[in-house]
């Protein structure tokens, strides 16, 4: 049973998901409980496994008992157990919050519970994974549940989804042309047997440029500057109840995949005709996180400005995770972790704010902070973790990639970190300026807010500030992963 | 220059897919209607699994079936029939991208009564 946990973390979601119009034929409202009861269980198994994990080491984890050259594998490693659970909790939270502002009609809806098991389950696809082209049917899986989620309302979303689902399908095409590449070079796709193959092999020409094809590919599928263009239209537009599982995950995860195939397949120091690689890769987390931050200042949407942070936090984990050394790569994979629970935390909080009040600009929020005590709450425990302040997580998180870079002695990811800080400072600031601003109107009594939204707001509260509370015990295991050179 | 064009021509289904490959980023690129630059994803697509099959071509390779289990296996009469399952799993993803593009690109026709880019973004502004 417990040997069985990555095979049940899969296919929990993706049977209740499958199965559901079944269950849900004769009783529509069945539907919100069964999505919440299954990802409870998912939580519950994902906890499990971390602690088998963490107590046992890495799992290979082996399809139908051929094992890894020959068969499928899926590698159960600290990092897959706590992105896993990262995951679990996230999906939880932002259900209980898409109950209060799904709208009757998607209430009601049986393929848009479907939709986000299915999604659900291709993550931790993803996250599993240990051959490329499995990585390649999960990513497609996640993506496709993904655009159909975006459009689920209807109107502008509809639009939008299309433009992210034409530049998402052909980016999984350049993945697929960089893996035929790997595979003509080395005959092999399980990356711990193209880890072996490949340093040989880096001065080829059909190597290099399957690598370059698989980063070009995720990177339009985790939204790094300059393919990010699909992501500010897709969030803002898609419905307020999915975009807070969208933006913490498939970004996110999209680079856990890019981040098991750089640490397994390119070694630090290496460099394809006198460009060392991970440099490269640094550099454009810098203007990742530079431009994001930047372009972040200048919205007035504040769904919009929340995703251009996103986009700037994907460069600072890229950063992190190409320092080439353990406490940069360890530092980058908790700031990982950490984002995921911010961006949740960010599109609630949107989310609740269209729903109460509104309001979806800048110029709308004027007044909301005297209003509504909960929110303002949330946003200022995210706003501090945005912005990096201890005790939260994303200061821990910052810190040890700052001190990575140091190691490592490239100034230029220090300077990109700090500045990246101080912009997003800058448009916290510009969101508290109106968010205090005296209302338009005539001062009236503290709203009422659901229970759900209390739940969803406290719950994630609490995630940020545990993350930082707990960053120690989770940092030191990051950095045992890392130094094992287990990926 | 002589070179390089002779070993272009020595692989002439190389050529066809970049030209495929090429073709279909360019009509995904350049056409306004919604319906074409599927046609041009879907081209694009197709390209990168003829790269797939076109590299496991192998001359004079029959099915990788053994007839017997006592002779020795020469490999070099056999394909290898990977890049074929490989093929067979992207042709299945890249149907299932088509269903759901499809599935918007009527939704959006329904509520914008238009297949055309520029008159949709139009719309989109006004509102």
């Amino acid at each position: 049973m417990s040997s069985n946990l990555p095979v049940l973390l899969f296919l929990v979601p993706f049977v209740m998901g499958v199965s559901m119009p079944l269950i849900t034929a004769k009783r529509r409202s069945w539907c919100p409980n069964i999505t919440l009861g299954t990802v409870g269980v998912m939580l519950v198994l994902s906890i499990a496994n971390l602690r088998i994990v963490l107590a046992e080491g890495p799992i290979d984890y082996a399809f139908g008992g051929w094992a890894a050259p020959i068969g499928i594998a899926w590698l159960n490693d600290s990092i897959a157990a706590l992105v896993i659970l990262t995951i679990c909790v996230v999906s939880l939270i932002s259900l209980i919050f898409g109950r209060l502002v799904l709208t009757t009609e998607l209430n009601k809806s049986v393929p848009y519970y479907t939709l986000i098991l299915i999604m659900v389950s291709g993550l931790v696809g993803i996250i599993f994974a240990a051959d490329l082209f499995n990585l390649f049917v999960f990513l497609e899986v996640t993506a496709l549940a993904g655009y159909a989620l975006v459009g689920a309302a209807g109107g502008k979303g509809l639009v939008y989804a299309f433009r992210y689902l034409l530049l998402g399908s052909f980016g999984a095409s350049l993945y697929l042309l960089g893996l035929g590449h790997l595979y003509v070079a080395t005959g092999t796709l399980n990356m711990a047997d193209l880890a072996i193959r490949l340093p040989e092999l880096m001065t080829s020409t059909a190597v290099a440029s399957g690598l370059i094809y698989i980063f070009l590919g995720l990177s339009i599928k985790m939204a790094l500057i300059p393919l990010h263009s699909w992501l500010p239209d897709a969030y803002a537009n898609a419905p307020s109840s999915v975009t807070p599982l969208l933006a913490s995950t498939v970004t996110k995860v999209a680079l856990v995949a890019w981040v098991r195939i750089e640490y397994s397949l390119i070694a630090p120091g290496v460099e394809v005709s006198h460009v060392p690689v991970l440099v490269l890769l640094e550099e454009l987390g810098v203007l990742a996180a530079l431009i994001g931050g930047a372009l972040a200042l200048i919205q007035t949407d504040l769904k919009r400005m929340f995703a251009y942070g996103g986009i700037s936090h994907i460069g600072l984990i890229l950063i992190g995770v190409s320092l080439g050394n353990a406490t940069g790569f360890a530092g980058g994979m908790f700031y990982l972790v950490n984002d995921a629970v911010m961006q949740a935390a960010l599109f609630i909080i949107a989310g609740g704010v269209l729903h109460y009040h509104g309001a979806r600009t800048l110029e709308d929020l004027r007044g909301v902070g005297r209003q509504s005590p909960w929110l303002t709450g949330a946003l200022i425990v995210t706003a501090v973790a945005m912005v990096g302040l201890p005790p939260t997580g994303g200061f821990f998180g910052k810190w040890n990639i700052i001190l990575g870079a140091l190691e490592a002695q490239h100034y230029l990811a220090v300077f990109a970190i700090v500045a990246s800080t101080l912009l997003t400072l800058a448009y916290f600031l510009k969101i508290f300026s109106c968010w205090f601003h005296q209302p338009q109107f005539a001062e009236s009594e503290p709203l009422q807010v659901s229970g759900a939204l209390r739940i969803s707001l406290g719950a994630i509260s609490i995630s940020i500030i545990a993350l930082g509370l707990m960053s120690d015990s989770i940092f030191q295991f990051l950095l045992e992963s890392a130094t094992s050179g287990g990926a | 220059m002589g070179e390089l064009l002779e070993t272009l021509l020595q692989r002439p289904n190389f050529i066809v897919f970049v030209i495929l490959f090429l073709w279909g980023i360019y009509i995904m690129a350049a056409h306004p209607n919604l319906v074409k630059k599927l046609i041009g994803l879907y081209i694009v697509q197709t390209s990168v699994i003829f790269f797939l099959v076109a590299f496991s071509a192998k001359e004079g390779a029959t099915v990788p079936i053994l007839l017997t289990d006592t002779a020795a296996v020469d490999t070099l009469n056999y394909a290898n029939p990977l890049p074929h399952a490989l093929t067979v799993t992207a042709i299945v993803v890249q149907i299932a991208t088509l269903g759901v593009s499809l599935a918007l690109v009527s939704a959006i026709y329904r509520k914008f009564g238009s297949l055309d880019e520029d008159e949709i973004l139009e719309q989109l502004n006004e509102q």
